[in-house]
């Protein structure tokens, strides 16, 4: 028995370890509870706005990987400072990165298609939230890659490259969590899903900045939002699911701000039988990506303005020494 | 490579043309002509037909696509979770049967979906998966309904196939759709779904509170998973799915195939039933869904084809152009853009109203069942 063992190497246990479960924490009864996070922000105020202590705006970068064809990375922060009396941080921050590779051409074996085939991949890094994420894509990342194909695929002009592929890459790098560390829900990754939305809205937004820098030929800029309704009928516009324990309703949308359309709309939970206050709150909170992604356009589109003035300039001077 | 879709319409540009301008007209002229805007195709449904199933149904449109749902329910051990306040724990035990709510999780219903011609991980059968998944949950009434006592529960599998199967396993609800999709297989695998769900039984419990469970082995006992009362219109019922899409002016209902294929836009709408709280029904999920038009090929005016006199643009960017303004023309092009928010608060307001789609198919689904 012992001989089939390696002896020579330290070797890990056979069946795996856990970490301790204590069945009483050793703090006082309350001392769970006031680590709660709650929104300081009021009712209508985006999360990229909100200044707090330490924190920083929304960060969205265009052409940060070179070999792509187009690239962007978002960033929203974390919506609460982090506390003095525990490790653990109240809220998540949202950390995205998209790549787009393409429009190339179909591979010969592919049957024909008179569109751009567009293909969304969405992965959540093993790392982005507290439950560990596999390598392999589960079910509720494929849906959110469906999701944003719905959304991108009302954007670009499919036509105009028949027999052409376009792959949309998005890595989450930190998704928000579906509810707050403490809560019982929050645990096996079986949560409600309100933390879904909120990364919904962010790869929209992001691969819009992508596709932009990719330049490929679009009706419109479409950028993500997010509304939730409380237990106590507020409406909220871009909920920090940790910050509410009450959620009832929320409401992603992917939207077009110049043609006032919406080519993605995830809705769930009982907001009654009217919906559309929360769809205006959600495309409310879209108008405020969609100040980002204009200012993102301007300033990529000078860079390359410059570069290719540069470029231009140096030719000519290759011209004149040669001549 | 590119992803299976469904079934593709083989329509020409110009067929495409012709089958929206007749869906754009006042009123409009469906594929099938018999049709209004907002009937439903006929359907042969019926219940109870898996036998070692907790419920079960089966749903066959007249054009052959059928699905075939089974909910099952197994007996699970609640994993126990630490709380912080012991004391509140014990109150909550005393407290148990009386008081169920909010103690379900949405990880107690699994539910799978088998389309033939797809993997179980391909684009579609992971969007409806989700999306019946997401309605059913949406209330929290299902979920808590599964709560034994504080250590076990009922796990409730859902399995839909099709030439369309739907499996609801642990309450496992499992959908199994028995022949390929003619149409976007939706709507039909919610409305099989809801009469399963709404035909199956759990066996009655006869132990008490924390003890392990112990079950009343007569299947005549068995209580409904959602309990019936006998005034039936404030009873919760299971959700359902309804299709929308909007081609022009028309808002449409329960699309086929051919029609889709020159929708505008399309949207899946799920609502429960009008309970004592509110009289109209109630949203309880909405979800775009993107339409296969965007996937058409586009038309070649006469003029851009050497073969009918015209003259073939001399680069691609002179023919992007001449494209662009033949938009309003005739020639089909595919849709562009989204939907506007006034039409999905139309939609909507179709589908919620007294005497609404939503009130007719769910009553509908009621009647099979009684009759």
């Amino acid at each position: 028995m012992a001989a089939n063992t390696d002896r020579r190497r330290i070797n890990a246990p056979s069946g795996g370890t856990s970490a301790p479960v204590f069945a009483k924490p050793v703090k006082a009864p309350g001392y769970l509870q006031s680590l709660r996070p709650n929104r300081t922000r009021g009712p209508n105020e985006l999360r990229k706005t909100c200044k707090q202590t330490n924190s920083i705006r929304t960060v969205l970068q265009t052409g940060v990987v070179p070999s792509a064809s187009g690239s962007a990375y978002l960033e929203v922060p974390t919506t609460t400072a982090s506390s003095q009396s525990s490790l653990i941080p109240p809220t998540s921050s949202l950390k995205i990165a998209a790549s787009i590779q393409g429009p190339k051409p179909l591979p010969r074996s592919a049957p024909f298609s008179p569109t751009l085939v567009l293909t969304t991949t969405v992965k959540f890094a093993p790392f982005a939230t507290r439950y560990r994420r596999g390598y392999i894509r589960d079910s509720a990342e494929r849906d959110l890659g469906v999701h944003l194909e719905a959304a991108l695929r009302g954007v670009i002009i499919g036509e105009r490259w028949p027999k052409s592929g376009l792959e949309v890459v998005i890595t989450i790098l930190e998704g928000d969590e579906d509810a707050w560390w403490g809560d019982d829900k929050a645990e096996g990754g079986a949560g409600s899903g309100w933390g879904l939305l909120n990364v919904l809205a962010g790869c929209i937004t992001v691969a819009s900045a992508a596709i932009m820098d990719a330049s490929i030929d679009c009706v419109d800029m479409v950028a993500g939002g997010v509304a939730a309704i409380t237990a106590d009928g507020q409406k909220v516009l871009e909920p920090c699911p940790a910050e509410h324990q009450d959620l009832v309703a929320a409401c992603a949308v992917g939207y077009l701000a110049s043609r006032d359309e919406i080519t993605e709309l995830w809705l769930k939970g009982e907001v009654g039988a009217d919906p559309d206050e929360l769809i205006e709150g959600a495309t409310h909170a879209a108008m405020g990506s969609v100040s980002v992604l204009r200012e993102v356009l301007l300033e990529s589109m000078g860079t390359k303005t410059k570069v290719a003035n540069e470029v231009s300039k140096r030719k000519l001077e290759d011209v004149e020494m040669t001549g | 490579m590119a992803p299976p879709q469904l079934q593709h319409v083989n329509l020409s540009p110009a067929e495409l043309s012709f089958l929206r301008s007749t869906l754009c007209q006042d009123p409009p002229i469906r594929f099938d002509h018999t049709k209004g805007p907002k009937d439903f195709r006929s359907m042969r449904a019926e219940y109870d037909v898996l036998p070692g199933a907790n419920g079960s149904a089966r749903i066959a449109l007249e054009d052959g696509t059928e699905a075939l749902v089974g909910v099952k329910a197994e007996v699970e051990k609640s994993q126990w979770r630490p709380s912080g306040d012991a004391q509140l724990r014990d109150a909550d035990a005393d407290a148990n049967d009386k008081d169920a709510k909010a103690k379900g999780q949405n990880s107690w219903m699994e539910m799978s979906v088998e389309i033939p011609g797809f993997r179980d991980d391909d684009a579609l059968p992971v969007f409806l998966a989700s999306m019946l998944t997401e309605s059913l949950l949406a209330s929290g009434g299902l979920k808590d309904r599964l709560y034994i006592n504080s250590r076990f529960h009922w796990k409730l599998y859902i399995d839909v196939g099709g030439s369309f199967l739907v499996h609801i396993s642990m309450l496992t609800v499992q959908i199994l759709l028995l022949s390929p999709p003619l149409s976007y297989p939706l709507a039909l695998l919610s409305m099989t779904t809801h009469l399963a769900l709404l035909t199956s039984r759990l066996p009655a419990l006869k132990s008490d509170k924390d003890e392990d469970p112990l079950f009343d082995d007569d299947w005549d006992a068995a209580v409904f998973l959602y309990p019936k009362s006998k005034a039936n219109a404030s009873e919760d019922k299971p959700p359902v799915i309804v299709l929308a899409m909007a081609v022009g002016p028309n808002i449409i209902f329960d699309p086929c195939m051919e029609e889709l294929a020159v929708a505008d836009a399309v949207l899946a709408i799920a609502c429960a039933n009008a309970t004592a709280s509110s009289s109209r029904a109630r949203i309880v999920s909405v979800r775009t869904i993107d339409p296969p038009s965007h996937l058409t090929p586009p038309g070649v005016p006469n003029s851009m084809n050497s073969a009918t006199g015209g003259t073939v643009p001399a680069s691609s960017a002179e023919a992007l152009t001449q494209r662009e303004l033949f938009a309003n023309s005739g020639v089909w092009t595919p849709p562009r853009g989204g939907m506007k928010r006034g039409l999905i608060s139309q939609v909507v307001k179709m589908v919620v109203e007294e005497g609404g789609v939503a009130e007719e198919v769910i009553s509908a689904l009621h009647a099979i069942e009684l009759g």
